[in-house]
């Protein structure tokens, strides 16, 4: 079933089309990478689907009800992650979790539990400090705690990890992975890495509409570009090489790169087989395989 | 309904902790202070300045010397102090975008007018009724006449004053991206009102009127039934802008 | 008639008066030494003002001198 669902969504900003008829689901319990150019749309759709920006036409359904402009209802649902949040710095922590708390509707006994919990889950302290001192990494810490307050049943993030250094990063998709199957997960994102590392589908926005969307797996066998690419001591082996092994191959300086198609085990036996009958020995092979990067490369050329 | 509750508390925590609320008291006790202060000092001063040669003849001061000081701060300085401490409530949120979070977990955005209307408004209330105590004390004690036997009379316009000023500002801070536009906003309004008590015409229908007849009223030379034109067209007005300020909010972009 | 006659006669105005801006100034002074950050203006610039501009000072200091969060 799916959690959220967008069809045929399209926006304009002045006489510029921005989002040109999305559409998408995302399954619920899944993690969904939405990865995009800078400008693609990506925070424009986000912030669509939390009724912070109005819709041109189509719709956006969140459990299955529509959501709208201004319409704050739903978004108790729904939790929120901005790349960098912003606080009252006058408040502490607790304060600002007990106001949001309190406009998501917890009710007053469960609150202050709760509260704690989220707290010690993202390991800030409980005490009197106040938000304005806090570190950026702090700030992104609370930011997960508000955010998963009212376990949401669906949480959008938007390039949460932009802000972070390695370490937080590393932490922070971590922490993501956690809440597999507690939460439906929504996050944007340019880091690629990032979306490989955690998420089960993929959504990529380019020119306005959903170019490619499907499960990591399905994605890579899809565009699977199969090479093995050789390297040999010199450039005139790796030319000798390129000639041996016909039209499927060229060199470039030392390296040979194959393209094949069918099994790697049968192919490579071959190759490496005619290679040793010529006395031309690569000092390393390697399998290529299709990452994500390729992909995006392929999808929005 | 409860959101709006939730976000007063807010407010009133952020009154407190950004020290707005402790300064506007602090500039309208010392107000309520000044007044009768002004009104005793004025012609010992008159009298050092003019040497020991000569002797004026000062009639002595009355109450109303005091109560006229205490409403010329009220209604200038007064009006001022107010704008420049409210005038960046909205907008100082929007250009931080302090407001997407909470709107996000089901703020409706008409509770943060409302809650700011209604925090801003008792803030000043306060301050003013305090300023007027202080200022009774003192001119009751240092002048005991019956030179101002309404003094009730010239208050009330004043606060009622206070339901559309508090609206003009938080509608100038709503439409402004920074804190010095709401002011600008709110002070060409106030000068716009003045002015337009130079045509005889409208004084009676002008909102500027309850900050300008108090000392009549006090005194006892003008009715109130006189401003009450002006009194409702405040109170409608009042209305209108605060309803236009939450218009206004929910288009703008958070 | 001088000075010091204006301030002994009328002692139960001033004093209040002259609690009320010394509380201001010191507590101005106490902010401003214990914050960095100004939203407009210098450290030194806010204490002149605070000492010799009173209670204007601290009251302008308050409103738009402290960095606000």
């Amino acid at each position: 079933m799916a959690i959220l669902e967008l069809h045929d969504v399209k926006k304009n900003f002045g006489d510029k089309q921005v989002l040109k008829g999305l559409t998408f689901e995302v399954p619920e319990g899944s993690i969904f990478g939405f990865v995009g150019e800078n400008s693609a749309g990506k925070t424009t759709t986000m912030k669509m689907i939390l009724g912070l920006e109005t819709i041109d036409s189509g719709q956006i359904l969140i459990d299955g009800k529509r959501v709208h402009y201004g319409n704050s209802l739903i978004n108790r649902m729904v939790g929120y992650l901005p790349d960098v949040p912003k606080y009252y710095g006058y408040m502490t922590p607790k304060e600002y979790l007990t106001l949001c708390g309190q406009l998501t509707g917890i009710s007053k006994n469960d609150l202050s539990d709760r509260i704690e919990k989220m707290l010690k889950i993202v390991d800030l302290p409980i005490n009197k400090h106040r938000i304005h001192g806090f570190s950026r990494g702090m700030k992104q810490r609370l930011g997960i705690a508000q955010a998963l307050l009212n376990h949401p049943k669906l949480l959008i993030c938007d390039e949460p990890t932009s802000a972070l250094d390695p370490i937080g990063r590393s932490e922070f998709l971590n922490l993501l992975t956690s809440l597999k199957g507690e939460t439906t997960i929504v996050f944007s994102t340019h880091i690629l890495t990032d979306v490989e590392r955690i998420s089960d589908y993929v959504g990529i926005l380019h020119d306005g509409v959903l170019k490619a969307n499907d499960s990591l797996d399905n994605l890579k066998t899809q565009y699977a570009k199969s090479q093995i690419i050789f390297e040999f001591i010199s450039e005139d082996t790796a030319e000798k090489a390129a000639q041996i092994l016909g039209k499927n191959s060229h060199n470039n300086q030392k390296q040979v790169i194959l393209n094949y198609t069918g099994d790697y085990q049968i192919i490579a036996e071959t190759v490496l087989n005619t290679l040793l009958q010529s006395h031309l020995i690569p000092i390393s092979m390697n399998r290529q395989k299709t990452n994500l990067e390729d992909i995006f490369m392929e999808v929005t050329a | 309904m409860k959101s709006t509750w939730f976000f007063i508390r807010k407010e009133l925590l952020e009154s407190w902790r950004n020290y707005h609320l402790l300064i506007i008291m602090i500039v309208f006790v010392i107000f309520g202070i000044e007044g009768p202060l002004m009104a005793k000092l004025t012609p010992d001063i008159l009298k050092m300045a003019s040497g020991s040669g000569f002797s004026i003849k000062m009639p002595d001061p009355t109450s109303i010397d005091s109560w006229q000081q205490y409403y010329k701060n009220m209604t200038q300085i007064g009006i001022y102090v107010l704008v420049v401490i409210f005038s960046g409530t909205v907008s100082g949120e929007v250009s931080q975008g302090t407001l997407v979070n909470l709107v996000t977990k089901g703020l409706p955005r008409y509770s943060v007018i409302v809650a700011k209307y209604i925090v801003t408004y008792l803030q000043w209330c306060l301050a003013i009724i305090t300023s007027f105590l202080i200022s009774w004390g003192y001119t009751a004690y240092y002048f005991p006449d019956n030179k101002t036997p309404n003094i009730w009379l010239g208050l009330w316009p004043l606060l009622i004053f206070g339901l559309m000023f508090v609206a003009i500002t938080i509608l100038g801070s709503t439409l402004s991206t920074n804190n010095y536009g709401g002011f600008l906003i709110s002070v060409i309004v106030f000068i716009g009102l003045t002015l337009l008590n130079l045509f005889k015409d409208s004084k009676r229908y002008n909102p500027i009127a309850l900050v300008t007849d108090n000392m009549s009223l006090v005194k006892g030379t003008e009715k109130i039934s006189h401003i009450m034109p002006a009194i409702w067209i405040t109170i409608f007005s009042a209305l209108v802008i605060f309803y236009l300020s939450i218009l206004l909010l929910r288009r703008k972009k958070l | 008639m001088n000075n010091a006659d204006i301030i002994t006669n009328n002692l139960p105005l001033f004093i209040p008066l002259i609690l009320l801006e010394v509380g201001l100034d010191v507590a101005a002074l106490i902010h401003i030494f214990r914050h960095k950050n100004y939203r407009m203006g210098n450290r030194i610039l806010w204490v002149l003002l605070t000492l010799f501009l009173n209670p204007l000072g601290a009251i302008l200091y308050f409103i738009i001198g402290r960095e606000t969060y």
